[in-house]
């Protein structure tokens, strides 16, 4: 429930369901009764935090244990912090309504890079100090977690500790360990220690890092027995891992307001540009019963008539029919739909089609990632243009008349050839609509390209590359869009200069904190939305605190270059890295995790499909 | 195929979702129930549900009503048990009843304002300033723009009371699909006006038929 004070401030907001609380199965726990109390906060709006799957995961999990209890907050959109900010007004969670000093831990989620300013900008709204240093007790501890904590440096300064990989037990073991600490009356730093002896846990403060003369890492130097590297955390068995079977309905409409059921987590594929693709392996697959029971008490909590199976590539479901035949024996007469939210062009098939009949037939999305054949292989995104070219004929046949394609423009040994096939490529879409002979009068096709620039990330086997300059990527989209004199295809863009800043906070060291703080003091924050981002700003931050963004973003690194990311460790071997991205720069692909082990290291997991394939082989 | 009314209050933090985000709230709950209600036959089935004049954003509604369809015979006090058990906690069910009156026929409603102040005395003596003015006029923002409107005729009957915190109000206004008046435009007078901007409570406390008969 909200403050008596945010009353005054809701009727002068857009979209006040955004701060009130009260949702359907949202928890609320008698302050009396519990011992930790965590705030999950996501530093976007609510519609999107409330889309996010973790959340609602982490929430379950922690408000599972009677004597912890999690609760929701989300950043205030603009209009909203102004009005707290006059009226002296501290953010605060959504349950509770308390502020989030009442709280032992603050954790953030760390989805994209973009969100950084705005967790600094959570945290002084709240009155919380910024930098761990300044908080000298055991209270208010500042966590974080979420793909981005893969690379946290950037964000060393101002985090007490943050969780590598899954964290449905580690979280709670965190939270045990303080429990314990409290009572035993432990001061912060003998708590940080001892939580950097879980396994998955990273203490920041716990290590020295020296730099060299050119700004490069030379050592991170581990102190009070922490780990020399810290290995991420992993849920073997997807089947007997917490999932929840309920969890807080919105009551305004969010952006994907639906169930969402993760049928597995990880990926084969092995694209190179995909972080995702390497930070979760290995592929780990949940049972058709376990999935079929989750979808089931989700219905029956939230009422939803929708569910999306959801993961990194859900056509790659082992047994997906069988998945998607057995929940329709129940989905069907309860009028509830399944969604796919990702396909691939070469899963794309009719049979699948005919299997989610919820699809709406406006229009289609697929991600050939690169227009050229050379340029796919150097990505490792094995799909073919005939692959292309038949799914969308099949989805023409189907009645689609709309498909968008995902491009990237500015990978790795990337010609302007390679960036002017994108176009080609939509071109031949075009194409294979005219040379249906039974295609439906009147209605014309509609192909829309979207590419954005490449962004290289850590744990990538482009991890090494130097992002194209600002002027090359828009020398790019300037020629692509040029080339374009159909009026079937439409062409856009996601801004060059964002991108940069990603790839400056993706790939960055502990020096960036002070830019960050300084752009946060400058007034930026919602970076990830067009109507707030000021890239001038940014530079003058970068200026202001002496750091060059291009060291970060654009410079081609090394091999034998120390990362601020190799003392962490998520199975994948650096070594095995460096050999993609070999091939890569040679064209070469690799096969996928189900046709043959590449030896990328998450073997060391002892589980999933790393496991099951030597079954097979025997 | 029976028609049942369901009365319904919203409070809380159930003040602050739109018209929409209410119906989407209403068909999960009634999904939720298991209630053999009646979905719209078309391509896209939905739940059917109907509304009387809908609340503006901020308000509490003391009694409001919705229709729906059954399918089959339930007792009315377990069709408002069971919706009741799946809503939010903000949009608790007061009862279900058979319709006495078509949706369309409310023309009324009743409302009571809660203006918080420190000096109560003193908000007392500017509202009642304010009603005592010959016209009142203030901007409408409608669909088709803003225009001026003089809300005296409206707000002149109004009662006003001097509370410990506060003043409170009660007005009678036009509510119906024919147009309605917000009990929102007096504070933009009053704002307009004195400058006060008090923090303020809207209930409507229920709706009224055009002989002044409860909507029921």
């Amino acid at each position: 429930m909200y403050p008596k004070e945010v009353e005054k401030l809701l009727p002068r907001v857009q979209k006040p369901g955004r701060y009130v609380g009260g949702e359907l199965n949202s928890t609320v726990k008698d302050r009396a009764d519990v011992d930790v109390r965590f705030a999950f906060c996501f530093p976007d709006t609510y519609e999107i935090g409330m889309s996010h799957l973790g959340i609602k995961i982490l929430y379950g999990a922690m408000n599972q244990v009677p004597y912890f209890w999690c609760e929701r907050v989300f950043a205030p959109w603009t209009d909203m912090e102004q009005l707290m900010r006059e009226n002296h007004i501290p953010l605060y969670a959504l349950e509770s309504g308390d502020p989030l000093t009442a709280f032992d831990f603050i954790g953030f989620t760390l989805q994209y890079e973009l969100s950084y300013t705005n967790i600094l900008n959570m945290l002084d709204l709240a009155g919380i100090p910024l930098r761990s240093e300044d908080r000298p007790e055991l209270f208010n501890l500042v966590v974080a977690g979420g793909p981005c904590a893969c690379n946290p440096e950037p964000l060393a300064d101002f985090f007490d500790l943050f969780f590598l990989g899954d964290g449905e037990e580690v979280d709670l073991e965190v939270m045990e360990l303080y429990r314990r600490c409290k009572r035993e009356n432990k001061s912060k730093k003998e708590f940080l220690r001892l939580a950097a002896q879980i396994e998955g846990v990273y203490v920041p403060s716990l290590y020295q890092v020296e730099y060299h003369e050119d700004g490069t890492v030379k050592s991170y130097t581990p102190t009070d027995g922490a780990p020399a590297t810290v290995k991420k955390r992993n849920m073997m068995d997807l089947d007997h891992t917490y999932y929840p079977e309920s969890f807080p309905v919105p009551m305004i409409e969010v952006v994907f307001d639906r169930i969402s059921v993760e049928v597995l987590r990880g990926c084969i594929r092995g694209c190179r540009f995909c972080q995702a693709g390497f930070l979760y392996r290995p592929f780990r697959e949940k049972s058709i019963d376990a999935i079929d029971r989750q979808c089931r008490a989700l219905c029956e909590s939230t009422g939803y008539d929708e569910i999306s199976l959801a993961s990194l590539s859900t056509s790659d479901y082992g047994e997906l029919f069988a998945l998607i035949d057995r929940l329709h024996t129940w989905t069907e007469p309860d009028k509830v739909s399944i969604s796919l939210p990702s396909l691939r062009v070469d899963n794309f098939s009719p049979e699948l089609m005919e299997r989610i009949n919820s699809v709406r037939k406006t229009g289609l999305t697929f991600a050939p990632e690169a227009g050229s054949q050379r340029m796919r292989d150097v990505i490792n995104k094995n799909v073919t243009e005939e692959e292309l070219l038949r799914t969308v004929e099949t989805a023409f046949a189907e009645g689609w008349n709309r498909i968008k394609l995902y491009f990237m423009i500015g990978l790795p040994t990337e010609t302007m050839e390679d960036v002017l096939a994108i176009l080609e490529l939509g071109k031949k879409v075009v194409d294979t609509y005219y040379a249906k002979k039974d295609r439906p009068g009147g209605r014309a096709v509609e192909v829309s390209l979207s590419a954005a620039a490449f962004v290289p990330k850590p744990f990538t086997p482009f991890q090494w590359f130097g992002q194209d300059s600002g002027e090359m990527l828009q020398e790019k989209q300037h020629n692509l869009r040029g080339a374009n004199h159909s009026r079937r295809i439409s062409i856009s863009y996601h801004g060059a200069e964002t991108s940069f800043l990603e790839a400056v906070f993706a790939r960055g060291d502990r020096k960036l904190c002070r830019v960050l703080e300084a752009a946060f003091r400058a007034g930026q924050h919602f970076d990830g939305w067009d109507d707030c981002f000021d890239f001038d700003k940014w530079m003058r931050a970068f200026a202001d605190c002496r750091i060059d963004p291009d060291f970060y973003a654009t410079r081609q690194r090394p091999f034998d270059e120390v990362f601020p990311w190799d003392h962490l460790d998520y199975g994948i071997r650096k070594e095995f890295l460096q050999r993609e991205c070999e091939k890569a720069y040679r064209g070469e692909t690799t096969p996928n995790c189900r046709e043959e082990c590449s030896n990328c290291g998450a073997a060391c997991f002892k589980g999933g499909i790393c496991v099951e394939k030597r079954a097979h082989l025997v | 195929m029976k028609n049942v009314r369901i009365w319904f209050e919203k409070k809380g933090s159930a003040r602050f979702i739109s018209h929409l985000d209410l119906t989407r709230c209403m068909t999960r709950a009634l999904r939720l129930s298991r209630l053999p209600v009646w979905y719209t036959q078309g391509f896209n089935p939905r739940v059917y549900m109907a509304f009387a004049m809908p609340l503006s954003l901020g308000a509490y509604g003391e009694k409001e009503c919705m229709d729906i369809r059954l399918t089959e015979e339930v007792p009315l006090e377990d069709v408002a048990r069971r919706l009741g058990e799946r809503l939010p906690e903000g949009l608790p069910v007061r009862g279900a009843a058979e319709p006495v009156y078509r949706l369309e026929d409310a023309a009324w409603a009743d409302y009571e304002l809660f203006l918080e102040a420190g000096d109560p005395a003193g908000l007392m003596d500017k509202l009642q300033a304010l009603l005592a003015q010959e016209t009142i006029p203030v901007m409408k923002h409608t669909k088709k723009g803003e225009r001026e409107m003089d809300i005296r005729p409206y707000f002149q009957g109004m009662e006003i009371h001097r509370e410990e915190d506060g003043v409170s109000g009660r007005v009678r206004l036009p509510c119906s699909t024919a147009g309605s008046v917000n009990p929102a435009l007096l504070l933009d007078a009053l704002g307009q006006y004195t400058g006060e901007e008090p923090l303020v409570q809207i209930t409507r406390k229920g709706l009224l038929t055009q002989d002044f008969s409860e909507f029921r």
